[in-house]
């Protein structure tokens, strides 16, 4: 599986029924490799696996199944027209004399949404109609429907949810943790950690190098300790640069259903923050300034001119660019090596006449992977294999190519580890310093504050305030986002 | 996961799985070799090379649309228009040979312009958008000669026959022109940025449209291009007989698509591309020129090429996933 | 309600065609469109199954292009074994169902066990089945007037054609098997996300074989009932049921308000489109003009279709 190279080296991992075992570390430490293992996909070369007292020798998807292992996978995995009850059952339908029981199955799953996860969803309702949110449950409860788990994994579950919602599924994993299950909890978020685990396991280089018992909040400082194996002083940088005058200018951007009357501007220099939860318009927004979706009025001004912007390429050519967030299916094109990645969107500048220059393609390409120190050091490695922060990179290595006046980054830091999220933010507050303007759209309300100079906040495609950051600290951005402060103050 | 010793074993299944398709054409070139006195002449060669010309020009406009991520099945149809078009110019407007050849390369990208229509403005998917156009495409050419007759045009001047039967130091033309477009397909594909957008785009369309590069441009040129290709195969056809023979295209559609498919199949990374079209385009040209000197009956030639072509597909798309 | 545009393009039309042309909607008309549908809709069941099995996606999801030539290659076998060699009709109706097996189970080695896309897999088979036909055949029209055959085109039971009968009978179990069972909602899941199936337990690789071989067995079954459209084997019937099919299953497709295949849209799109061609017919169109409305109707449709689901998209949130 890995050639050559030794992804775990004599790791150990306990976890005891009725608690929630947080498992953390960097990208490539091994813990998704352990999981792997447990999971029966990748066979182990030495050590013991014990399942309620039970040894196992081999393991596969199967017998692992059987002795009650479940994993809530990263990737939600639903089928879209498929209903909710359909998708509980998917697997282990329920059969009568006349075939499929639809009846047992909807009353089943829905009354297994309600009592176990306390949420209210018509077994009809296909996948397609839900929220994100919705679907994760349904998710969970298609893994625990046969009342046999004993272990559940849960592997970065909160990636797509807004805090509201991260909230619904804590209360539904301690309830599990209440009946006596196990839980492994896998996780880039510390805040998320520390706020729902009972113990962390912190592994680095393929070892578990620490355990934490008695999780608090203080505990995440020790936590990045032994992650990193040395202390880090500060995750975001200092902001050192001067704002200057309005580069980027929204008036009265509306998109029907979708957001209305957005007002902003962005400053030469200046890091502007877009905060709000999954829904409020923030997606949409970032995606009408590059041209992915189009407004039904207001406009776009880019230092003092009025744009159309009817696809990237024109956003592109004005010098707008985006970071999606969904960088694996839209910021890359992951079978195209790491150099052509980067060079991707100013191939002019390394052709002769139309006809690519590979010399100074590579030449290019080279000197940006070394400027981000993107690993592999190697132009030609296909993308696709890179970690989630290498890949991040690249697509930022693209648009400093190209000498753009406006970046905008969607959930730049999601799925990226620490070592490389503060690399990244370096980058950002480097580009600001440069005169770039930016905008940052997060749901890390600590991301927004130590790195924005001001913070624009939208509900229900509304813009509800537009503050500069040295107003806010993390309980009353929150509080902003999810509504609980009275709205009505915009600037 | 210990290491990997290499043996002897181990080195001759790496041969296999890299060259195996290498391998299976010098099969059949030895088996038709052995097998028929007349195969390995210099002369049959040239035919195979020959006759191998209009489905490689075909080929390579399909390798374009599939390197997009899309698929043509109306390649026939472009054929077919780009012979219409340039008889119809000389025979019922007088038009002059080069004129003729302009029009026919219109008449062949008016397809590649409503496939790209229906593909870019109306979001239909090229497998059914290009089905339309190969429906409709049928049926006009049946309304337009009462019913599949063929258009003949015996006093076609000089150069416009020439484009099938003249040579330039011996190099039958038709070759010549093949190999001109094979060489600026190659370079278009393989060498240039655009080429480089086309792959980005056939891998991850959305990912390319984040980068910044016109995805409905490149693709809407990419019919255009490919139908314009295709048609000037049919002109080839049409200056060989003097006629336009309506449907004539259609015979060339799978064999295109195998050709661009096996081709892509011993790319390293499985993409569409150029060379491998080549290749691909010549064990076709191959495997027939040597199934009509084994001198069998018409059907059983029919059935045997069907299975080889299955066969030897199948063995390009195993030997990459065994790679 | 714009979901249904493509389905209100058609009524429109055949509304059109009854007021023009005459006895358009009598009962016997309709019993001859349905007559006329029989061996499109046997063949699109099978592809439906297909398409379900393998997702959506034309190029690189479900398709088996083979179904028709399977049934040609079939009805060959028969019409060889019972005109040519006396073979009891049954038996040269096993040996047909049993060399139809076999062309569905390399489809499915092509596709699941040596990896190629379903379209070059089924599109290949399919020429090389053509081949194959044509040496049993040796390219000639082979006549069958067996009494089966003769009863299958012209006999009816309670003034309702056999035909049509057994085909609304294979329907029925098509439909109880993909939509009532165990094995059906798995082959469902399988078609709608591998990886939701994979995760859940489901032998993916297993479904995706079924389904050609189902699709295989239809084509099989087909074979009767292209005999007795032909009463006999004719070359060169496949171009025209495989056009059919693939018209048919899309429409059907693009007539779901989901924008699936489904098995009862795929029937709907073959007898829809037969009751066209019938109607274009008795009103006096020219036939070549046939392939060119066929042409249109599935770009209108299937334009309409995704342009209204692009619209529909519009109003969620990506």
């Amino acid at each position: 599986m890995f050639p050559g190279v030794q992804a775990l080296d004599q790791a150990s991992l306990y976890v005891a029924p009725g608690e929630i075992h947080g498992l953390v570390g960097e990208n490539g430490a091994g813990k998704s490799t352990i999981i792997k293992v447990l999971a029966g996909v990748y066979a182990r070369d030495s050590g013991t696996v014990t399942i309620n007292g039970t040894a196992y020798d081999t393991l596969t998807p199967a017998s692992v199944h059987a002795a009650g292992v479940r994993f809530i996978h990263q990737e939600l995995h639903l089928v879209p027209h498929f209903t909710v009850a359909e998708s509980v059952f998917m697997g282990q339908e329920i059969s009568g004399v006349f075939g499929i029981d639809r009846k047992t199955m909807n009353a089943r799953a829905s009354a297994f949404l309600s009592e176990t996860l306390h949420v209210d969803i018509a077994p009809n309702t296909l996948i397609r109609d839900l929220g994100i949110a919705e679907r994760k449950l349904v998710q969970i409860a298609r893994a625990l429907i046969d009342n046999k788990a004993r272990i559940v994994v849960f592997d970065e579950p909160t990636a797509p949810l807004a805090m509201a919602e991260i909230e619904q599924l804590f209360a539904a994993i301690r309830r599990l943790k209440e009946r006596g299950i196990a839980i492994i909890y896998v996780s880039h978020y510390l805040g998320e950690i520390t706020q729902l685990c009972d113990r962390v396991t912190v592994f680095r280089n393929g070892k578990d190098v620490a355990v934490e018992d008695n999780i608090d909040d203080a505990s995440s400082d020790s936590i990045i300790r032994h992650m990193v194996g040395r202390a880090l002083d500060a995750l975001y940088p200092t902001k050192h640069h001067a704002v200057e005058a309005p580069i980027l200018k929204l008036s009265g951007l509306t998109s029907e259903g979708q957001f209305s009357g957005i007002d902003l501007t962005v400053g030469k220099g200046e890091i502007v923050g877009l905060g709000g939860l999954i829904g409020s318009g923030r997606e949409e927004l970032t995606d009408t300034i590059y041209g992915l979706k189009q407004p039904t009025s207001g406009s776009i001004e880019l230092g003092g001119r009025e744009l159309t912007i009817s696809t990237p390429s024109t956003a592109v050519a004005a010098g707008i660019v985006l970071v999606p967030r969904d960088r694996r299916h839209d910021g890359l094109v992951l079978d195209l090596s790491v150099g052509d990645n980067i060079n991707l969107a100013s191939l002019e500048e390394i052709a002769d006449l139309w006809l690519e220059n590979r010399r100074s393609a590579a030449r290019r390409s080279d000197a940006l992977s070394e400027k981000l120190d993107i690993r592999p050091r190697n132009s030609s490695a296909i993308t696709r294999f890179l970690s989630g922060g290498n890949q991040q990179k690249v697509v930022l290595a693209r648009w400093l190519a190209t000498g753009s006046k406006v970046f905008i980054l969607d959930e730049p830091t999601v799925g990226v580890d620490i070592g490389a999220k503060v690399e990244i933010y370096q980058l950002i507050e480097d580009l600001a310093a440069q005169g770039a303007g930016i905008i940052i759209s997060s749901s890390d309300p600590a991301e927004l504050l130590g790195l924005c100079d001001r913070v624009a906040v939208l509900m229900r495609g509304r813009m509800i305030a537009d503050r500069p950051t040295d107003t806010l600290d993390i309980d009353s951005l929150i509080a902003l986002t999810t509504g609980f402060e009275a709205t009505g103050d915009a600037a | 996961m210990s290491l990997v010793t290499e043996t002897n074993s181990t080195t001759m299944r790496n041969f296999l799985v890299r060259y195996g398709f290498l391998v299976i054409i010098a099969a059949f070139f030895a088996f038709f070799s052995l097998y028929t006195g007349s195969f390995l002449s210099g002369t049959n060669l040239l035919n195979i090379i020959e006759g191998s010309s209009i489905l490689l020009i075909l080929a390579l406009g399909m390798t374009l649309v599939v390197a997009l991520g899309g698929i043509d099945l109306s390649v026939g149809i472009a054929f077919d228009m780009g012979a219409a078009f340039a008889i119809v110019a000389m025979k019922d407007f007088n038009a002059a040979w080069y004129v003729a050849i302009m029009i026919g390369i219109g008449g062949g990208a008016i397809v590649g312009l409503l496939n790209a229509f229906l593909v870019v403005k109306l979001s239909v998917s090229p497998f059914l958008a290009t089905l339309g156009t190969f429906f409709i495409g049928s049926s006009v050419q049946r309304i337009f000669t009462g019913g599949g007759g063929p258009i003949s045009h015996r006093r076609a001047p000089m150069e416009y026959r020439n484009l099938a039967i003249g040579d330039v130091f011996g190099i039958p033309s038709e070759v010549i022109i093949a190999a001109v477009v094979l060489i600026i397909y190659f370079v278009f594909l393989e060498w240039s940025i655009f080429g480089k957008r086309i792959h980005a785009i056939g891998l991850q369309k959305t990912a390319a449209l984040v980068a910044g590069i016109k995805v409905n441009k490149y693709v809407a040129l990419g019919f255009i291009i490919a139908a314009a290709t295709c048609a000037i195969g049919g002109m080839i056809g049409s200056a060989n007989l003097r006629m336009f023979t309506p449907l004539a295209g259609f015979s060339y559609l799978l064999d295109a698509i195998a050709a661009v498919f096996i081709g892509a199949s011993i790319h390293p990374h499985g993409r569409p591309n150029v060379p491998g079209t080549l290749i691909g385009v010549l064990f076709l040209g191959m495997v027939a020129n040597g199934l009509n000197l084994m001198g069998l009956d018409f059907n059983t030639k029919d059935a045997l090429s069907g299975l080889i072509l299955v066969g030897a597909l199948a063995i390009a798309v195993a030997q990459k996933r065994w790679r | 309600m714009v979901g249904y545009l493509p389905l209100a393009i058609f009524v429109v039309l055949l509304v059109y065609l009854s007021f023009t042309a005459p006895n358009y909607f009598s009962f016997q008309s309709l019993d001859l469109i349905l007559r006329q549908a029989i061996p499109t809709v046997v063949v699109c069941l099978g592809l439906s199954v297909v398409v379900m099995a393998g997702g959506n996606d034309v190029v690189s999801g479900g398709i088996d292009l083979s179904i028709p030539a399977t049934a040609v290659m079939s009805a060959a076998i028969i019409a060889d074994q019972v005109t040519n060699h006396g073979t009891p009709i049954a038996i040269a109706f096993a040996l047909a169902l049993i060399a139809a097996l076999i062309v569905g189970a390399v489809n499915a080695l092509l596709v699941v066990r040596i990896g190629m896309t379903p379209l070059l897999a089924t599109l290949s088979v399919s020429v090389a089945v053509v081949g194959i036909v044509k040496v049993i055949t040796s390219s000639r029209r082979i006549n069958v007037d067996h009494p089966v055959v003769v009863w299958l085109r012209d006999g009816s039971i309670a003034g309702v054609s056999v035909g049509v009968i057994l085909t609304t009978i294979l329907f029925l179990i098509f439909f109880f098997v993909v939509h009532r069972t165990r094995w059906g909602m798995n082959l469902q899941a399988v078609g709608g996300s591998r990886d939701a199936a994979e995760i859940s337990g489901i032998p993916t690789g297993r479904f995706l074989s079924q389904s050609f071989v189902v699709a295989a067995f239809a084509g099989g079954l087909a074979s009767m009932f292209v005999l007795a459209r032909g009463s006999g084997s004719t070359p060169g019937t496949e171009e025209n049921l495989l056009l059919e099919m693939v018209l048919a299953t899309f429409l059907g497709a693009a007539f779901s308000p989901r924008r699936v295949v489904t098995l009862w849209g795929a029937v709907l799109g073959a007898v829809l489109v037969t009751a066209l061609s019938i109607g274009f017919k008795s009103i006096g169109v020219n036939v070549f003009w046939t392939g060119c409305i066929k042409g249109a109707l599935i770009l209108v449709v299937v334009a309409s279709a995704s342009l209204s689901l692009r619209a529909s998209a519009r109003g969620h949130a990506a």
